[in-house]
């Protein structure tokens, strides 16, 4: 009993407070717009940020150790451009790829170095003379300079790869874009300002953002695409292209959910409702909700990830739930010849509680990601967690006021929907009795298939592969497969080994492992991830030795003489070529090892990582220090946040949201009971994905904790109006049938916006987007079902002592 | 009215400024360039590279530069760190712009000398901020001057020179878009200049912290060039020259394959 008393006394604090609004609507819908407005100030500061980097939160060490690479070594993700004209070593093919070079040298912003076969570092010795300079500086005038060149770049090791397909047939150009966006037009003042500056005090620095990298990707594009033709094919990749395309693909998702959610809203809304202001009313709530959130991200400077794009249609769905259950009443009332006020008031009561509850526990499914170590899904989490409790507190305010100065056109009902009603209540209440009388099957049958799901879900995989996010059709995708075809791999993963001393990179046997190390790895053909190239300081000395030693192929090795090394190293740094401070400091005591490998899903990279670990501890042991780090240790660590954040936030949500309904419904065995038709749909839908092939991915691992908030907020109505029918009537059946046609229509209002609001991904152009959709919408409706049929089931099993009259006075009691 | 007037006026009178800035620029330039530098100088250059987290490597050199003509003759000997040593770099710099300098170096371990081919002007000098050019006097033709003003260095007062390149291949071959130059009155020496690179948004900081007047002419004893990027200091290089002696007796038989493989 103590439990009702509770929630009458809530109930009528909920009624209170819809009077005082009906009383002050006017200020209070002001204040609300005043509080938006403020919030959604802060759009404009809101800026997007798809970056591989953007998926690890600030201070992770994986992130510092990167960071501190692209310090020492520059960025190691590139745009590569392959070049593929018919014959490359001809001189039309030669002068369009100098002339898309130059172009791309003069035009590109913020470019830090561009390489082709142009510019290349071709050292070689002809007789006395060593020869260090571009490739392409002598142009060939003859079929024989040509067949000459052709020979001399394919018999180059440092070509193979990475500037050149093994058979010739591909060149590539690689752009590497500057770390920090740049300034190149200081004024004079400015300038000579710095003599009297110390370096310390120089101002911060801007990491280069999305904006500015867009504005690089759309004029290679622009060059490109001017440089194209038969017989010329060009293709643009690299990591910053492919987070680029996925910044597009997330602009357009974005856009196209909003819209299609708002529009798919409306016209539910109209279809149940039939008035204007049951479509207007709840619409503005949730923008407005909407619009704060966004603007709030932007105050507090946290950036659109990918994650973030189903936050907008994600609010709206969501949001419009908590306005369909009062206005739902509200219309009831109305129809029950209430007076406006007592209406609102009413409706404001009875569904007050369900609503702040059903509210919460969404806040709490979407809040247990708030804690992942995937900084954009934790910012998902967070972020959606306080747009759901903006939603409330504007429909706990917004509605009540704004029905109350509607005028009365707008509240008309446009149109009787009784039929709709009569068949909706007819199918609600055989899903009563069903429910009811079918019972113990009911139950059997969701154990059985639960029990099921848990050994399918058991075998579910993990994926992180962004490019796969992208439709195959797209540029950037098949470019990607075409790069790692023809030259075997778009990918880094980047190695510092640390010698700990001042030229201890100068030590032959230093030297003579690096490069055993490349030979092993190129050669192994094993594992999943094959290797492309391999590039290290070793390659940089074995070139210079063979070319002091007239080209021939036999000096293509680490030289005998350990007291040469550094002399040669000394006129490799003279040469005139910046190409050592690529891949070592300037004490030579640290080294970059550089690979190149195909673009997979990063499943495939932890062991690829775990086996490069192995052998550098294997090569060098405690000699010297081995820190395995670039874009492709970033994706790992992703991947392996991804796995633990999952299993996390499943657990949190779970526990908190029962933990809630326990609280809500008073009773410690009821609660956990009416917590299985939440469960069961999130097992089924791991089931489903194991079954279609879906792994679990940054997008499909939200599925489980959003469809649990969301699903339980049925079963919260479900439970909340049971309880009230059941102490007023005294049968399970009764019940159960009141409930399901009073909160029943609602429930199945909210699952369908909800649904459709996450069907309506299917559309997207993202392929994860679409999964997410699919089987959030999927979990959605099952979860409908469940709360129609086994939630029953299960309340007929829980109070199977009411069937007797007798009984039914200790309805209340446990 | 009156301030229309004053506009014609300083219309007209504008075309006819400008070119005047300019003239005064191209004069102070030539005093710059017509700088007694001796024949011959002989030094000893220790070269101190720090990276971006402070890092320093020191290199000793024992240097000897005659004039041929309007060309200049380099002949450099590593003294240390230990492991160059007697490394040797022999240099041929020709004021003709269309000729890439001549290089030859020598590597004791290997007993050979080699030719460096296609070094280019704005190629770094041994791995240091400077660039060969940088090294070398300009050629006055190829660049344009234009007097921005006047700045104080150090207390003393300097002229505010613009030098951009007279033609595209001057500029790819300097690898500057523009200079500007603070030219000390008093010594019509360049004290300090900022290079702006064609390439990577990078900026190059001259400042001269050492002058001295040795056997009669104006020295640079000390050097400071910094690369900088978004004002933040990539790479830094100080040369300090001592014990310099001009118009010593060196003959061009100094400046040959021979001396280079003989060392010092």
């Amino acid at each position: 009993m103590a439990v009702a008393r509770i929630r009458s006394r809530v109930e009528s604090w909920f009624e209170a407070l819809a009077a005082l609004l009906c009383r002050n609507r006017f200020p209070a819908v002001i204040v609300v717009l005043l509080a938006a407005l403020a919030a959604a100030a802060g759009l404009r500061n809101l800026v997007i940020d798809t970056s591989t980097e953007s998926f690890l939160r600030a201070g992770d060490p994986v992130l510092e150790r990167y960071e501190e690479f692209r310090e020492q070594f520059g960025r190691d993700d590139m745009i590569i451009i392959s070049v593929e004209p018919d014959e490359l070593f001809a001189s039309e093919a030669l002068t369009g790829l100098k002339d898309l070079h130059d172009a791309l040298a003069s035009r590109v912003p913020n470019l830090a170095n561009i390489t082709s076969m142009v510019n290349a570092r071709d050292t070689r010795g002809e007789s006395d003379r060593l020869i260090v300079e571009d490739l392409l500086e002598r142009w060939p005038d003859s079929r024989q300079e040509f067949a000459g060149l052709r020979a001399r770049v394919l018999a180059n090791p440092l070509y193979r790869n990475l500037l050149i397909s093994p058979d010739g047939a591909v060149t590539t150009i690689a752009l590497e874009l500057a770390r920090f966006a740049g300034s190149d037009d200081r004024s004079v003042d400015d300038a000579l300002g710095l003599f009297d500056e110390t370096p310390e005090d120089a101002g911060p620095r801007e990491r280069l953002g999305d904006e500015e990298t867009r504005r690089v990707i759309a004029s290679v594009e622009e060059i490109v695409a001017e440089h194209r033709r038969d017989g010329f094919v060009l293709r643009t990749a690299g990591t910053p292209a492919v987070t680029d395309a996925l910044k597009t693909a997330l602009q357009d998702d974005m856009k196209r959910s909003v819209l299609l959610a708002t529009a798919v809203i409306a016209i539910l809304l109209f279809a149940v409702f039939r008035s204007v202001a049951a479509v207007m009313l709840p619409l503005v709530v949730v923008l407005l909700a909407l619009l704060s959130t966004l603007g709030l991200m932007g105050h507090l400077g946290t950036p659109v990830t990918l994650p973030i794009v189903i936050l907008p249609s994600f609010l709206l769905a969501v949001g419009i739930g908590a306005a369909v259950h009062l206005l739902a009443i509200h219309f009831r009332n109305m129809r029950d010849g209430l007076g406006r006020e007592r209406a609102i008031i009413g409706a404001v009561g009875h569904a007050g509680l369900p609503v702040l509850l059903t509210s919460l526990t969404t806040a709490a499914g979407l809040g247990s990601f708030a804690v992942a170590d995937v900084a954009p899904v934790a910012d998902l989490g967070r972020f959606s967690a306080i747009g759901v409790l903006i939603a409330l507190v504007y429909t706990l305010v917004l509605l009540p006021a704004g029905l109350a100065m509607t005028p009365s056109w707008a509240m008309r009902t446009r149109a009787p929907a009784d039929r709709a009603s009569e068949v909706t209540d007819k199918a609600l209440a055989a899903f009563a009795g069903f429910g009811v009388r079918n019972a113990v099957p009911i139950v059997c049958a969701f154990l059985a298939a639960a029990a099921v799901a848990i050994g399918l879900a058991a075998q579910l995989r993990f994926s992180h592969d962004i490019l796969s996010w992208l439709p195959h059709h797209w540029p950037v995708r098949q470019a990607t497969a075409a790069i790692d075809r023809d030259l075997g791999g778009s990918v880094a993963l980047e190695v510092v080994l640390d010698t700990g001393t001042e030229n201890g990179l100068h030590d032959r046997d230093t030297l003579l492992r690096l490069d055993g190390l490349k030979q092993d790895i190129e050669a192994d053909t094993s594992g999943t991830t094959r290797v492309g190239a391999v590039l290290s300081v070793a390659d940089l000395l074995k070139e210079i030795h063979q070319a002091l030693n007239e080209n021939r192929a036999e000096f293509h090795r680490i030289p005998e003489n350990p007291a040469l090394i550094p002399q040669e190293f000394l006129l490799f740094e003279n040469s005139g070529s910046d190409d050592l401070e690529d891949l070592v400091d300037t004490r030579f005591s640290r080294a970059r090892f550089s690979m190149r490998v195909p673009w997979q899903d990063t499943l495939a990279y932890p062991p690829f990582i775990r086996d490069v670990e192995a052998r550098f501890d294997a090569a060098f042991g405690d000699a010297a220090d081995v820190t395995v780090t670039g874009i492709m240790s970033l994706l790992s660590r992703t991947l392996e946040n991804t796995i633990r954040s999952a299993a996390r936030s499943y657990l949190i949500a779970g526990v908190v949201i029962t933990l809630m309904m326990i609280a809500l419904i008073g009773r410690v065995g009821t609660g956990l009971i009416s917590m299985l038709p939440n469960f069961t749909p999130v097992l089924l839908t791991l089931a489903l994905m194991e079954i279609a092939g879906i792994p679990l991915n940054l997008f499909t691992m939200l599925v489980g904790s959003i469809a649990i908030g969301l699903a339980v907020d049925d079963t919260v109505h479900f439970m909340h109006h049971f309880h009230r029918y059941l102490e007023r009537t005294g049968s399970v059946e009764d019940a159960v049938r009141e409930t399901l046609l009073t909160s029943g229509r609602a429930m199945l209002l909210t699952s369908t916006v909800l649904t459709a609001g996450f069907f309506i991904f299917c559309l997207a152009d993202m392929k994860n987007l679409v999964d997410f959709g699919l089987l959030t919408g999927v979990t959605i409706m099952t979860a409908l079902i469940a709360d129609f049929v086994l939630a029953p089931a299960l309340m007929a099993l829980r109070y199977r002592k009411l069937s007797r009259p007798e009984a039914a006075q200790r309805g209340d009691s446990e | 009215m009156r301030n229309a007037l004053l506009a014609l006026i300083a219309v007209m009178l504008l075309p006819a400024g400008a070119p005047a800035a300019d003239e005064r620029a191209l004069e102070i330039m030539r005093q710059v360039d017509a700088l007694d530098d001796g024949d011959n100088r002989t030094a000893r250059m220790s070269m101190t590279l720090i990276d971006r987290d402070g890092n320093t490597r020191t290199r000793q050199i024992q240097t000897f530069i005659k004039d041929r003509g309007r060309d200049t003759l380099n002949l450099m000997f590593f003294l240390s760190p230990s492991n160059v040593r007697n490394t040797g770099f022999l240099t041929h710099d020709f004021r003709e712009p269309d000729r890439d300098d001549d290089q030859w170096l020598y590597l004791p371990e290997l007993r050979k000398t080699k030719r460096i081919a296609g070094a280019g002007k704005s190629q770094s000098f041994m791995g240091t901020d400077f660039s060969y050019a940088d090294m070398t006097r300009r050629v006055l033709e190829e660049w344009n001057y234009r007097l921005l003003g006047e700045r104080d260095v150090r207390g003393r007062p300097a002229w505010l020179i613009e030098a951009t390149p007279a033609s595209e291949s001057v500029r790819e071959r300097y690898g500057y878009a523009k200079s500007v130059l603070l030219v000390r009155k008093d010594v019509s020496m360049v004290v300090r200049a900022v290079h702006w690179l064609t390439t990577g948004g990078r900026l190059k900081y001259l400042d001269v912290t050492g002058l001295e007047r040795i056997d009669g002419i104006w020295t640079r004893v000390e050097l400071d060039m910094r690369t900088v990027r978004n004002k933040e200091t990539q790479h830094r290089t100080v040369l300090r020259f001592e014990g310099v002696r001009y118009n010593q007796d060196l003959g061009e038989d100094l400046f040959t394959l021979r001396q280079l493989e003989k060392g010092i």
